[in-house]
């Protein structure tokens, strides 16, 4: 019998089946680039319940999930109304082409995966999430939260397209308070100063583990595989913050040993490549993957599925709970570095740190099939990378596997290309 | 005695072998790729070493390119296209030309090269997942046409009055032709139109940022004087056409071959 949402259970049993070894896939190649820390183990295990076990977060059950898009939706008010925030933009080629029936076809293949895992209904971590706070960022996002309202209670949630004026994040403030009573229902659980200095402090402590194992990561030669650190990263999106922190401690602690003992995955003559653009969310992590297998360092990533959503903590300047949020509605525009901004002049300003702290060799532009905003961006980074004398390269990639070979061959002459503008 | 360097393209259609002493080329051969690459590879470089009165060990360091460029077994190592292709034309390109991009047509896809003055790759695009503006397009409308590739070039240049061919898609382009067969246009008309389809559809690929020096064609496709024809047209700037044009990758194979082998 045909069900309201179009998909019946044949379907999803099929679903389940792909899904579920796509994942498996994936998450073996990326534990065999290297020997994997010890540590890391549990970022991984979190993967694979997710996506292969197919089991919920692992949370308080009284803890409500409320799924979240894109890196704008602050954290940090989602646990002071006590539930768990899970970010569910995401990779999967399967949820895509379930989706490819419900969005046009020149929308971006993330939309894609997050509207196909409405309608398949097939991942618990997905399906428990009570309510979606769906940002208005790009056109694809924007729409989408139009249309993922049918299948999920959804809240849009306006980002401003300009950030640098006072009067933008006014706008944006207004939002995050507009949020607050909608939280409070869907949870509860009211949200005070103390629950939300609480928030922020949890999720500071995240970002301050972070901090601390990006000294790790920028250390040459490298003490983990760049595919892993990213795995670790996507973890985020489903632990509870303070687990994945504490997991990151013992992390860290782990890179500081290797460190000690010179214990390295790359050698010296490996160059060091920064992904830029486009999100890369599990499984679609074929591009860091065949950075990797193809000899090159996958030493650092400019995106909203890894280091952005982490590097910049909350800064509370003024205590009142007014104060706090101020702080967070700047924060969560500012220095974001992603291009649905009008005037986006951070990220490369971004890009220049990052090239020299992570001492990078050549930088990869990827870019989703749709994604225009960052399209639209390449040329300015290409200009800004040529003039520091660093090949940059656009790769364009799409959720499926049929690209693969063509993305090799660039991959593997890009790398090529870096090893002999170093050595020329 | 000054030992050999053995370059191996195995391209899609056709694999291609290039001899090499000195970092001078002295014989190049080809075969069709057929099924068996790593069998025709071994087959190509026994040819090679009765073609020239050599042994297998008089061959310092073989070096491999191309789509099945991981499978060679005789190869001692292997490198991309790409790379090959920046390496050949150092060899290939005529004295004239100041490196600047390099446009290649291969049997299944086409790449344009941007290198510096030295020879070096700047950057590089190609086409993806799909025909149009690779020699596959060229054999296909030859085929309708009841001609070779080899013939298409010249028949082109006889036309007075080419005529447009407005699919991208190969699929698409070959029921265009097909239709324009029907209405009794001139073959060569027809064929002047697909080389300027095809130059556009590459033109497209080029960068708009990376400017200066010259431009040169390498691949099978340049051996076609109609494509080569329809570049200078539609970019209204001389089009080099390198030597031995069809064994430009594996004459870059041949020489990395050569450096690696300490020449």
């Amino acid at each position: 019998m045909a069900e309201p949402n179009g998909i019946n259970e044949r379907q999803r049993e099929l679903f389940i089946r792909k899904s579920t070894r796509v994942a498996a896939s994936y998450l073996k190649r990326a534990k065999a680039l290297s020997e994997m820390p010890d540590a890391a183990k549990p970022f991984f295990d979190v993967l694979e319940n997710i996506y292969i076990k197919l089991t919920d977060i692992e949370k308080p059950e009284d803890r409500k999930s409320i799924g979240t898009l894109c890196v704008m939706v602050p954290a940090e008010l989602v646990y002071a109304a006590g539930a768990m925030p899970v970010r569910l933009c995401s990779g999967s080629y399967t949820a895509y082409s379930i989706g490819d029936d419900y969005i046009p076809r020149d929308a971006c293949p993330l939309v894609k995966a997050v509207m196909g895992f409405g309608k398949v209904r097939a991942l618990p971590a997905f399906d428990n999430c009570s309510l979606l706070i769906a940002t208005v960022t790009c056109d694809c996002k924007k729409k989408l939260a139009g249309v993922i309202d049918t299948v999920k209670n959804t809240v849009p949630l306006h980002v401003p397209p300009l950030k640098k004026e006072d009067a933008d994040t006014e706008v944006f403030l207004k939002e995050l308070y507009r949020l607050i009573p909608i939280l409070e229902k869907e949870t509860g659980v009211q949200i005070t100063a103390r629950s939300l200095a609480e928030g922020i402090n949890m999720v500071g402590n995240a970002q301050y583990e972070m901090s601390e194992f990006l000294k790790y990561r920028r250390h040459a030669p490298a003490l983990m595989s760049g595919t892993q650190v990213l795995s670790v990263m996507n973890a985020y999106s489903y632990m509870p913050v303070s687990l994945w922190a504490e997991q990151m401690h013992r992390l860290n602690g782990e890179m500081k040993q290797r460190l000690e003992q010179e214990r390295f995955v790359s050698r010296k003559n490996q160059p060091r490549i920064l992904v830029t653009g486009s999100p890369i969310a599990f499984p679609n992590i074929k591009v860091p993957l065949l950075i990797e297998e193809m000899g090159g360092v996958f030493a650092a990533d400019e995106t909203c599925m890894g280091e952005r959503g982490l590097y910049d903590p909350v800064s509370v300047i003024d205590p009142s709970f007014d104060g706090m949020m101020r702080a967070l509605a700047s924060r969560y525009t500012k220095p974001c570095t992603c291009p649905v901004f009008v005037d986006n002049s951070q990220r490369i300003y971004r890009m220049k740190q990052m090239i020299k702290e992570h001492k990078i060799q050549g930088v990869i532009y990827h870019v989703l099939r749709g994604c225009l905003v960052y399209d639209y961006e390449y040329q300015l980074m290409e200009e800004a990378m040529g003039k520091l004398d660093i090949p940059i390269i656009r790769v364009e990639s799409d959720y499926n596997e049929e690209d693969v070979e063509q993305l090799r061959i660039r991959i593997e002459a890009f790398i090529e290309l870096i090893k002999m503008h170093t050595s020329a | 005695m000054e030992k050999y360097y053995l370059g191996l393209d195995g391209g899609s259609t056709y694999l291609k072998a290039v001899l090499m002493k000195d970092k001078k080329v002295v014989g190049t051969v080809v075969y069709p790729t057929g099924i068996d690459n790593n069998g025709v590879a071994k087959k190509i470089v026994a040819a090679l070493c009765k073609k020239y009165g050599i042994s297998r060990a008089d061959i310092g360091y073989i070096m491999a390119t191309g789509y099945s460029r991981k499978i060679l077994e005789v190869a001692d190592d292997d490198i991309s296209e790409i790379t090959a292709h920046a390496y050949g034309v150092r060899v290939t390109a005529p004295k004239e030309y100041r490196p600047g991009m390099v446009i290649d047509i291969g049997g299944q896809d086409s790449k344009i090269i941007y290198l510096d003055a030295n020879y070096n790759v700047k950057n590089f695009t190609m086409n993806d997942k799909c025909a149009a503006g690779t020699g596959k397009f060229m054999e296909v409308i030859a085929q309708i046409l009841e001609t070779t590739i080899d013939q298409v070039g010249a028949l082109s240049l006889e036309s007075t009055a080419p005529c447009d061919i407005n699919s991208t898609c190969v699929v698409f382009a070959q029921s265009e032709v097909i239709s324009l067969v029907a209405r009794r246009v001139d073959r060569r008309d027809i064929l002047a139109g697909m080389h300027l389809s095809m130059a556009k559809r590459i033109i497209k690929m080029m960068k708009k940022s990376e400017k200066g020096g010259d431009i040169l064609m390498t691949g099978g496709g340049a051996l076609n004087t109609g494509i080569h024809r329809a570049f200078e047209e539609e970019m209204m700037k001389d089009v080099y056409v390198a030597k031995y044009p069809q064994f430009n990758g594996a004459v870059g194979a041949a020489l990395i071959a050569s450096e690696r082998g300490g020449v």
